[in-house]
């Protein structure tokens, strides 16, 4: 943090000057051990999932808890994955995976549509449209849970049994293709650091804003939208409280309801809960290692929470 | 186009692009009508009925506001959800800003001890829900094994009244500690080093130079992250779910959310349920306006 000691022109004795950088240095050495420290303590609730991921039951409940697993019980894997009598765990994977796919390009497709409008195109009430899409940023979805729960429940769908929308996954996937707040704005936000010069250029050469959008803006959007494509499958990924609401048969479950019905089901099965837990979270820590770059962008640009 | 702005109304190539534009903005008309929006203004219709599904709406007036008044449940999860606010909303504030501090140093590894602390954030509260469960658990659980060894006697922190919120909080701050502290390292590192510079010359120590340089600059960064925070906890349902014994939280852990989810999807009280939900969206929306009032007194804009 501090200037090198040599950017300060200080004059003084030579001895106490190298005892005031190696006070820093040993300030800096502890604060880097606090660091390490408190990351490792985050750390901790990650270690004592694999670990006990990989214990017997006994091992768990046993007289020395907090020891090491006999040999790592690998098993508990596939007793987790195959612990349903007409579903495994792969279903809830597949399912999540699919939601997840589906609500990330819907976003996508829409949200860049609309951040264009509001970026680039003129129209009458753009900043009251705009100002009413930023207002629902901060409503909880939860609020309209029932009147969307309503709605859904009222359109047909003859491939479901409930002869409606509830229990199928359509409720947790159609929605994302009618735009979104979050997305608007992230992209909106990017699209306005597009130097307007570029589309009036396209304009003269006889490009329609179809045009424009498509081989001008979203080519220099493509860090914006892998935040947004980010941001959208994790959102999908980690929701309970949707799937919960609209699904019924097991077979049609996401991780988070599987897992949630794994912990009723399964009371005190911890090494397989901890393995089914630990499934459920690879394709985001994978993700996150992966792209840590573009959540961190994400989440300092707009600041939005998970 | 000579001298003024077409209106978009008349012909020519604006008005062919306002057509465009509203061609873009379809979906998200619809989506604000149907989806977001429009529902709030139908969730207070609904919570002016007694409504199951099953039979016709009856119209009630505000007879179930009244009533949420007088539930013992409703009050309960409110002072639950207010004191999950209060607690973790600050105690995460203070702990993020303490920590992006001392995270904006350029050290070697240092992106590694980042990602420990930012992993949590992109974690399923499900998930990570079933390990605190565990960690929590009376019996075997690692946080009365840990305390075993200071001698300190076992809790059942998550089914005794008194210690299940402060569990709830403690998983909420880990998880969330991460989001706080990009968005308060981002703010850091728009501070221009000439500030802490000057103000090294001016003879400020360290407490001088964050309380005077790093704070008023990381002020805007506090102001976000406190209303996204604050917004956040009256949201709070999946921890509840999942860690105050599966779906079914007693009076000690029953929050705001937890409560509409109750009254709607297992009670099938849509207007009762609605009015809950409108309780929520006034809190937060008053607390919204609120806090930007505030916001001249103590954010500072560069």
């Amino acid at each position: 943090m501090t200037a090198p000691a040599a950017a300060v022109p200080v004059v003084r004795p030579g001895p106490s000057r190298r005892g005031a950088a190696r006070i820093r240095r040993v300030r800096r050495g502890v604060l880097v051990a606090l660091l390490v420290a408190g990351g490792l303590a985050m750390m901790i609730p990650f270690f004592w999932m694999i670990l006990t991921s990989l214990k017997t039951r006994a091992e768990v409940f046993g007289t020395a808890p907090l020891s090491l697993p006999t040999g790592a019980h690998w098993e508990n894997y596939p007793k987790m994955w195959n612990a349903l009598p007409d579903v495994t765990f792969g279903t809830f994977f597949f399912n999540s995976v699919k939601l997840a796919t589906l609500n990330t390009i819907g976003q996508l497709v829409t949200c860049s549509m609309a951040a264009f409008a509001f970026a680039v195109l003129p129209f009458r009430g753009r900043g009251p449209l705009f100002g009413i899409l930023l207002a629902t940023l901060i409503i909880p979805f939860q609020v309209v849970l029932v009147p969307n729960f309503i709605l859904y429940r009222n359109l047909p769908a003859w491939w479901s049994a409930s002869g409606n929308w509830i229990g199928t996954h359509e409720p947790l996937w159609v929605a994302s293709f009618l735009g979104g707040a979050f997305g608007t704005f992230l992209l909106r936000q990017f699209f306005l650091s597009i130097p307007i010069e570029l589309a009036d250029a396209a304009r003269v050469d006889g490009a329609n804003p179809w045009q424009i959008f498509r081989h001008v803006y979203l080519p220099l959007a493509r860090p914006a939208l892998a935040t947004l494509a980010i941001f959208t499958f994790m959102w999908t990924w980690n929701d309970l409280l949707n799937p919960l609401i609209y699904l019924r048969d097991l077979d049609s479950y996401t991780t988070t309801v599987g897992l949630a019905f794994f912990q009723g089901q399964f009371v005190g099965k911890w090494p397989e809960m901890m393995a089914g837990a630990l499934v459920s979270l690879a394709p985001m820590i994978i993700l996150f290692v992966i792209a840590q770059k573009y959540f961190v962008r994400g989440i300092a640009l707009s600041g939005l929470k998970g | 186009m000579v001298g003024r702005r077409a209106g978009p109304a008349r012909g020519g190539p604006l008005a062919a692009e306002t057509r465009w534009a509203w061609l873009f903005l379809a979906p998200t008309l619809v989506g604000l009508t149907i989806i977001s929006a429009g529902p709030i203004v139908a969730a207070f219709g609904i919570s002016l009925t007694d409504w199951d599904l099953l039979t016709a709406p009856t119209f009630v007036g505000l007879d179930n506001f009244a009533a949420l008044f007088a539930d013992h449940r409703f009050l309960t999860a409110l002072r639950n959800t207010t004191f999950y606010t209060v607690t973790s909303v600050p105690i995460g504030l203070v702990l993020a800003l303490g920590l992006a501090l001392a995270l904006n140093q350029q050290i070697r590894g240092i992106a590694w001890i980042r990602t420990a602390y930012f992993l949590p954030l992109v974690t399923s509260a499900t998930a990570v829900g079933l390990v605190w469960a565990w960690i929590y658990s009376p019996s075997s659980g690692l946080l009365n094994q840990l305390l075993a060894v200071f001698g300190i006697p076992p809790q059942r922190w998550v089914s005794d009244p008194f210690w299940a919120m402060p569990a709830i909080v403690a998983m909420s701050i880990w998880q969330g500690l991460g989001t706080s502290v990009i968005i308060f390292l981002a703010g850091l590192q728009a501070v221009p080093q000439e500030y802490y510079d000057a103000a090294a010359v001016d003879g400020a120590g360290r407490w001088g130079r964050f309380r005077h340089v790093a704070l008023p600059l990381l002020t805007p960064s506090l102001f976000f992250t406190g209303i996204l925070a604050l917004i956040g906890a009256f949201q709070v349902f999946d921890q509840v779910y999942v860690l105050a014994r599966p779906g079914k939280p007693t009076d000690a852990t029953v929050t705001l959310v937890y409560f509409i989810y109750e009254k709607g999807f297992s009670n099938f009280k849509m207007g009762y349920a609605s009015a809950g939900a409108w309780v929520l969206f006034v809190i937060v929306a008053v607390l919204t306006v609120v806090y930007f009032r505030l916001q001249r007194r103590w954010v500072h804009y560069q």
